[in-house]
């Protein structure tokens, strides 16, 4: 083997070896993440269903007549879904604010909320609220119907129309939420702003719960 | 396009050469991308097999950390998936950006080029499923990142973001799925490796074993002696300030982070649709050079061997339209890729490319000019060179004193081209053929070389000396070879003399045989 032939050979294997350190420093290289707005975050995440704003009204015996007999129901009650204005300060400046609502074609769907918002790093007041926009304080009869006797079909269905209102409600976001915390933020670390169904409030939360 | 084809061609030669002097021609990895990433395939699965043992989905983290901390064997088994992995997607990007250079991506090689994008995005998701698995740092990025790309989707009204938020520990669910993806899409790359050759005759799906092993055994080295990093295990309560990560796998994700969810969606759809639909830009016309192979049934013996040496499955035998009771072939146009092998695997010079068939060639040879000034006063050593030869050796071969005759392929010459020139004066002749494993007929070089010294069907007829015949390999980055293998078999022909075969003392063209029913077969 000549010199030349030898020396490209040595060549190759030095090649060889830089192509594979190329190849694991490829492998591990880091990169720092970017931290658009802020060193800290604020993240929300949570899923709540929204309430139900609905008007109703009485029929009469007559219109009740009207309808075929499965249909009959003495409140007959329309109505949408709750919206809701979710706003995030930081030291008393606004640092977000959005109308949040149901998922779904009719928004009938939980509201399910993902948000990441980056914030300086430090001691920090920490206000997250969630507030209805729909109000149920419309006119109309809202009021439960008790007087139809609960052993007719009519009553029955009236209880049960009347139970599934108040399961509703009782699932459903409360009107106004806040979570309003001073907290001490180190970069890169997060607080986690959650709903606690049981307990219907927004719960902080900075580490992990230990199971 | 064809500029872009022009600049791929010309670093991949600058490549190929630089890789030929490192390795030598035979061992040229470059050659070898697509084989190189099977066998690494190979390792991946054994290696994960092992590593499957030990993974926990209800303790990633953990359990890889466990395998990490073990300095026998699961540290550098570890390691030895990852790089290899890594080393996968570097074989198969050059496998891509060659076959796009060599102009081998449209017509019959199409449905490997598509088929290949997707394998190419199996690999993408396989390794990303891998990563996430185990739960540290740069996976749970991963997760995230390809969650947020997810939720833009108008799939699931549930962010798929908020298994990472915290509120909960993430189910053991997830790492499961991942698993099972993990495992279950390299067993369809498996499937897709099938689609991806099912056009060839005979597909080459391993490196040569001196390649393999090297190959390996320096991945293997790597990770025993700088075996990969495990990151701290995820925590979703701490944006950590950088992560390791795999560029190979994860190159996209600055992009993705600092772009709009739509602009990346739209990047990589757009990605994706653009390197599928490259055999649409680089398609040649079907005629010229690129015009597929056609059989004269009345030259057609039914010998049955034109069919046996096409790399591409494109010819069949067929009844014939005529009373002869043998059968004919017929090439289905939309298979050939015009590489010319069966011309020269045709003895009666029946089939192949128009202009390119054995009569063709006998006509061209007896038409050549052997005036080359410098050595008018003696017999030339004729060199016949692929089409692929740079043009750096031909004309160096040409300075050397070689008549040259150029063929597409080496496998597209008829031997009988090569006794012609013997016949027509010349004192020898050497075929100068690409790297074997860098053919682009496939397997023009093992053709030729069997025509030639073992007797294939449509050999080199026993009255030719053999010692004024020589097959070489002509590689870019080995010029000092090609002028090294000219110059010594001249010197060896001008020893022998004079040789001794006479011009046309027997013919070597059949004659064709009329056909009766006359009707040319078209393929359906
Ligand atoms: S090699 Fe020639 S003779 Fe033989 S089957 Fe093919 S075309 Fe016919
Ligand atoms: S040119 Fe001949 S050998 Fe090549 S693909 Fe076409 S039919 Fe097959």
């Amino acid at each position: 083997m000549s010199i030349a032939r030898m020396a490209w050979h040595v060549a190759g294997v030095a090649a060889a070896i830089g192509g594979a350190l190329a190849l694991r420093e490829g492998s591990v290289h880091p990169w720092a993440i970017p931290r658009k707005s802020g060193d800290a975050q604020v993240r929300l995440s949570w899923s709540a269903r929204p309430e139900r704003v609905e008007q109703c009204r009485r029929l009469s015996d007559a219109e009740l007549a009207e309808l075929p007999p499965h249909m009959r129901l003495r409140l007959q009650c329309e109505g949408v879904f709750a919206r809701y204005l979710l706003t995030v300060r930081v030291d008393s400046s606004g640092i977000a604010s959005d109308t949040i609502r149901g998922g779904g074609l009719r928004h009938d769907r939980p509201i399910r909320l993902f948000r990441e918002i980056g914030v300086p790093s430090g001691q920090r007041r920490v206000k997250v609220e969630v507030a209805r926009l729909d109000s149920t304080s419309a006119a109309g009869d809202t009021t439960e119907d008790h007087d139809t006797p609960g052993d007719t079909l009519l009553g029955f269905r009236a209880g049960r129309e009347a139970d599934e209102r108040q399961r509703r409600a009782r699932e459903a976001m409360p009107a106004r939420l806040v979570l309003d915390t001073l907290i001490s933020l180190a970069p890169g670390h997060v607080l986690l702003v959650a709903y606690d169904e049981t307990a219907r409030r927004l719960t902080g939360r900075m580490a992990r719960s230990v199971p | 396009m064809r500029a872009i084809e022009r600049l791929a061609r010309n670093s991949l030669r600058a490549a190929d050469a630089a890789a030929t002097r490192f390795y030598g021609w035979r061992y040229n990895p470059l050659h070898q991308t697509g084989t190189i990433a099977v066998a690494l395939l190979i390792v991946l699965i054994v290696t994960g097999l092992y590593l499957l043992v030990f993974y926990r989905v209800s303790e990633p983290w953990e359990s890889v950390q466990r395998l990490a901390a073990d300095p026998w064997l699961g540290r550098w088994i570890r390691s030895l998936h990852r790089f290899a992995s890594d080393a996968m997607v570097v074989a198969v990007v050059v496998h891509v950006l060659r076959m796009f250079a060599q102009e081998r991506s449209w017509g019959p090689r199409a449905l490997a080029w598509v088929s290949g994008v997707v394998l190419f995005l199996f690999v993408f998701v396989s390794g990303w499923t891998g990563f996430v698995m185990v739960w540290d740092t740069f996976g749970a990025r991963l997760a995230i990142v390809g969650a947020r790309l997810f939720d833009a989707l108008p799939i699931l009204s549930e962010p798929v973001q908020r298994v990472f938020s915290g509120e909960r520990p993430i189910p053991s669910a997830f790492f499961f799925v991942n698993l099972f993806l993990h495992i279950a899409i390299p067993l369809s790359v498996g499937a897709g490796l099938w689609i991806h050759v099912s056009r060839l005759a005979r597909p080459t799906l391993l490196p040569p074993k001196p390649l393999g092993v090297a190959v390996i055994s320096g991945l293997l080295v790597l990770s025993v002696v700088f075996p990969a990093p495990l990151p701290p295990e995820a925590d979703p309560f701490v944006i950590p300030e950088g992560v390791p990560v795999d560029w190979f796998f994860a190159f996209w994700l600055p992009w993705v982070e600092a772009l709009p969810i739509s602009i990346a969606w739209a990047g990589a759809v757009a990605t994706l649709a653009l390197a599928a639909a490259v055999p649409l830009f680089t398609r040649r016309a079907r005629e010229g050079a690129h015009a597929p192979s056609v059989v004269d049934p009345r030259l057609c013996t039914g010998c049955n061997q034109c069919p046996q040496d096409c790399p591409w499955h494109a010819i069949t035998m067929v009844p014939r339209d005529d009373d002869r009771p043998t059968l004919v072939a017929l090439v289905d146009p939309a298979l050939c890729v015009s590489c010319g092998i069966c011309a020269g695997s045709c003895a009666p010079m029946g089939v192949g490319p128009p202009g390119r068939t054995g009569r063709d060639q006998l006509q061209q040879v007896r038409g050549f000019d052997f005036a080359i000034p410098a050595i008018r006063r003696r017999a030339p050593v004729v060199a016949i060179t692929c089409a692929q030869l740079p043009a750096t050796h031909v004309h160096a071969l040409e300075e050397a004193g070689a008549p040259i005759h150029m063929v597409s392929c080496s496998g597209n010459l008829h031997t009988s081209a090569v006794e012609q020139f013997l016949r027509d004066g010349a004192a020898g002749v050497i075929v100068f053929s690409c790297a074997p494993r860098d053919c682009r007929g496939r397997e023009g070089p093992k053709w030729l070389l069997q025509r030639m010294y073992h007797d294939r069907e449509a050999e080199l007829q026993p009255r030719v000396d053999r010692r004024r015949v020589r097959l070489a390999t002509a590689a870019p980055g080995n010029l000092a070879g090609t002028l090294a293998e000219f110059r010594t078999f001249a010197d060896s022909v001008e020893a022998l003399g004079i040789q001794d075969l006479q011009p046309d003392s027997e013919d070597l063209v059949c004659e064709p045989q009329p056909v009766v029913a006359s009707k040319r077969r078209a393929w359906r």
